[in-house]
């Protein structure tokens, strides 16, 4: 079981190259800069950053369109319901049901600005080690103990998926089926999501003894493994002036600002 | 109910990030309050791993399955960790599975945080009114801290969706979807009360230490 | 020629400069501990372990060996006793890197997302510069034979190569004193005979605790029989353990390789004839 992002985390490309701490500012501004997006004559535009960004990192594009899937069925989901609910202008009369101009155009912007985010997200977090990327954003200002928390946390979550799924065998084993809605059953599902926690419970004691043991906390963080160099530094900004760049033609548009 | 990417505009993301970064904020003052804020990260961080996991769980409910959000449990059991917890675990929901965006991470947070929180101070009644020690009442307030949790989470979620989809849904049919959808997530609710009565009522039974407002904080004295 | 190391050599009448004594790794007196649901778990210890002793601890589950392990470390406050540890004494919650643990179960050790990042751990607490890290690192990985797995997640290790790691993880330190609870279960063949021969090879003084008894015998110089919190017998691993009434009295039995050897007058070999 892996992490899922991972699998072409090591892979190599400008993007793969290029510094964690950079890369996590730059994309981050991108990311956020298409979230305030809300005119759709922007939207061509995104397409092709987007595009060119994910092209440039290499990442197989079935990987990407698995990634998409999941989280896709609910936007789809939207593309019933606004087409058909909201706005007034018909574009099509279906019988009873009408499409109309606005909701068809609003599906469309919020379907664009998705795709692109995730996109992006998918190479932000896909093109490094996860580790690493953690260990980023603490250098970058994350509070320890969240960082600590989230290491240790993605550490454990294979060890407790691992008693789950052994733990469910030895159910199957004695002839459980949660077939049906009933007392037994949920109680069964409950002493099983219970016992998971407390097993986790009472190896974290046995843990933090071991950190404890080894010194945790006396350490002085280096970030010496996150120097950056001048490709590093320069491509953050080009992708940050881009996105200041979107914002701005958004602003325009919206008549905030310009002629 | 994770709310996906590019649907909220990013005033209401924005917003979402600063009462995440609020409650977040408040959570670490309080944790490095405690005599040794150490001692209770490894709790915290493998009971995070732990509900992660436990949400997987199906529960069988005909024709399909549904999983549990246990948001009621964790804050129940995290106190001060809870909210950490839950944006860890959400943050990882959306780079393992993405479930749930990274520019809503902070609306996801604060719509599952806040009701666990409150899910906490529900449960906590029970030694207020002196009934920890009975399995009925344990189990009663471990209902209402689970269905409650979920219902607020499953209120606020709608709200923020309907209110702030793009195009323009008359006043009224905005109500009536999220009124419909929160309706909707009853039964589910009631689901995730019974489930986490069941999940409390075997914790006092197995490990009550986990129940006694927020053992994170236990340990941290504890081992000092 | 060992040299002695009781307490009272210095009464033979020789000026003390004469003998050199080395100072014990570890000096435990009158240590009790009890737990708040179970009393006594530990009675009145004492033992001395010299630097580059290789102690075996053995006795039933419940006889108080962890508990013991966790009272030299400082990790548990005793209610009574005193604790020496290389000449200074061991208080409660103190870093002291001369002593390190090999746990039970090596998942509970290594708890950091790579092999890499685990190793580094304990160097890195110990004020090391990153070029020193790294050196500490490789070098322990490659004693240990764990390199190659440097970059993996420990989920993706076997029991064998997980024992391994953790074992490089407490190397890193650089102790002179390691206290390995129960190695080999879990084992199978080939990482156990691995084991034995990496601790038959070992620098360091160190206590190990276990069921397998062939393992003792094979690896330490000194047994201790732990039961009911106390010691009931410290001595030659061959002449304890040959005892069946004293084993069989404290839940153990004499192991096989002792029924018919209570000598060793086969030169090592431990068949029957």
């Amino acid at each position: 079981m892996d992490i899922g992002l991972e699998t072409y985390a090591k892979l190599d490309s400008p993007v793969h190259r290029w510094g964690v701490r950079q890369k996590l500012i730059g994309l981050a501004a991108l990311i956020f800069a298409f979230a305030f997006i809300q005119d759709l004559r922007v939207l061509p535009a995104m397409i092709v950053v987007t595009a060119i960004i994910f092209a440039i990192s290499r990442l197989p594009f079935p990987f990407l369109v698995s990634r998409l899937r999941y989280p896709g069925i609910f936007v789809l989901a939207l593309a019933v319901v606004l087409p058909l609910f909201s706005g007034t202008t018909i574009l099509v009369s279906l019988g009873p049901l009408a499409v109309r101009q606005e909701g068809l155009l609003a599906f469309l912007l919020i379907f664009v600005k998705f795709v692109c985010i995730l996109t992006l997200s998918i190479v932000l977090f896909g093109t490094a080690p996860f580790l690493k990327t953690i260990k980023a954003t603490r250098s970058l200002g994350l509070s320890p103990i969240l960082a600590d928390m989230m290491l240790l946390s993605y550490r454990y979550i294979y060890e407790v998926a691992n008693d789950l799924t052994k733990m469910q065998t030895a159910m199957r084993l004695r002839g459980f089926r949660a077939h049906g809605f009933n007392k037994r059953t949920l109680n069964s599902l409950a002493t099983l999501a219970g016992s998971l926690l407390v097993r986790s419970y009472e190896r974290s004691e046995r843990v933090y003894q071991a950190m404890i043991l080894r010194g945790y906390g006396r350490a002085k963080i280096s970030y010496e493994e996150f120097k950056a160099g001048t490709a590093d530094i320069m491509a953050m900004t080009g992708v940050i002036v881009v996105a200041v760049g979107f914002v701005l033609a958004e602003l325009f548009l919206r008549g905030v600002i310009g002629g | 109910m994770h709310i996906p990417d590019g649907i909220v505009p990013l005033s209401v993301a924005a917003a979402g990030y600063a009462v995440t970064a609020g409650a977040t904020w408040y959570s670490l003052r309080k944790i490095n309050q405690q005599e040794d804020p150490q001692a209770g990260i490894p709790k915290a961080a493998l009971l995070t791993s732990a509900f992660f996991v436990a949400s997987w769980i199906h529960i069988p409910v005909p024709p399909t399955s549904v999983h549990l959000i246990l948001n009621g449990l964790l804050g129940t059991v995290l106190g001060f960790y809870a909210f950490p917890a839950i944006l860890i675990g959400l943050f990882f929901q959306a780079i393992m599975f993405q479930h749930g965006g990274l520019t809503t991470l902070g609306v996801n947070a604060a719509m599952m945080g806040i009701p666990a929180l409150l899910a906490y101070g529900i449960f906590q009644l029970r030694t207020r009114f002196n009934l920890q020690d009975s399995q009925l009442w344990t189990g009663v307030f471990g209902f209402l801290a689970g269905s409650i949790g979920l219902a607020l989470a499953a209120a606020i979620a709608f709200t923020i969706l309907i209110t702030t989809i793009p195009g323009n849904i008359d006043v009224a049919a905005e109500r009536a979807s999220i009124t419909a959808l929160i309706v909707a997530h009853m039964p589910l609710a009631i689901i995730e009360g019974i489930f986490t009565a069941m999940l409390v009522v075997f914790l006092m039974r197995v490990k009550p230490e986990l129940l006694e407002g927020a053992s994170t904080q236990k340990a941290a004295v504890a081992s000092s | 020629m060992k040299p002695q190391t009781e307490a009272n050599t210095y009464t033979n009448g020789y000026h003390h400069h004469a003998i050199k004594q080395p100072e014990p790794a570890l000096t435990v007196t009158g240590l009790r501990f009890s737990y708040t649901d179970k009393a006594d778990v530990l009675k009145d210890i004492n033992v001395t372990i010299k630097p580059k002793e290789r102690v075996g601890l053995i006795g039933p589950n419940g006889a108080g060996k962890t508990t013991f392990f966790m009272s030299i470390c400082g990790v548990q406050k005793p209610q009574a006793g005193e604790i020496v540890l290389f000449g200074k004494p061991v208080k409660h919650r103190d870093f002291r890197p001369e002593i390190g643990m090999v746990f039970q179960n090596s998942t509970d050790q290594l708890f950091s997302p790579t092999v890499w990042d685990d190793v580094a751990f304990g160097p890195q607490n110990l004020g090391l510069s990153p070029a020193e890290v790294e050196d500490r690192v490789n070098e322990v990985l490659t004693s240990t034979g764990t390199l190659a797995f440097a970059d993996r997640p420990p989920h993706h290790l076997s029991g064998g190569e997980r024992r391994m790691v953790a074992i490089a993880g407490i190397l890193a330190m650089q102790p002179q004193l390691i206290i390995y609870d129960e190695p080999s279960a879990n084992l199978d063949i080939r990482s156990r005979r691995r084991l034995i021969n990496f601790l038959k090879a070992s620098d360091q003084a160190f206590i190990v605790s276990s069921h397998d008894l062939e393992f003792i015998l094979e690896v330490c110089d000194r047994v201790l029989l732990l039961d009911e919190g106390q010691f009931i017998a410290d001595g030659d691993p061959k002449q304890v353990m040959s005892d069946s009434p004293l084993m069989e009295a404290h839940g153990l039995e004499r192991p096989h390789s002792l029924a018919f050897h209570k000598n060793d007058h086969h030169s090592g070999s431990k068949t029957t004839p």
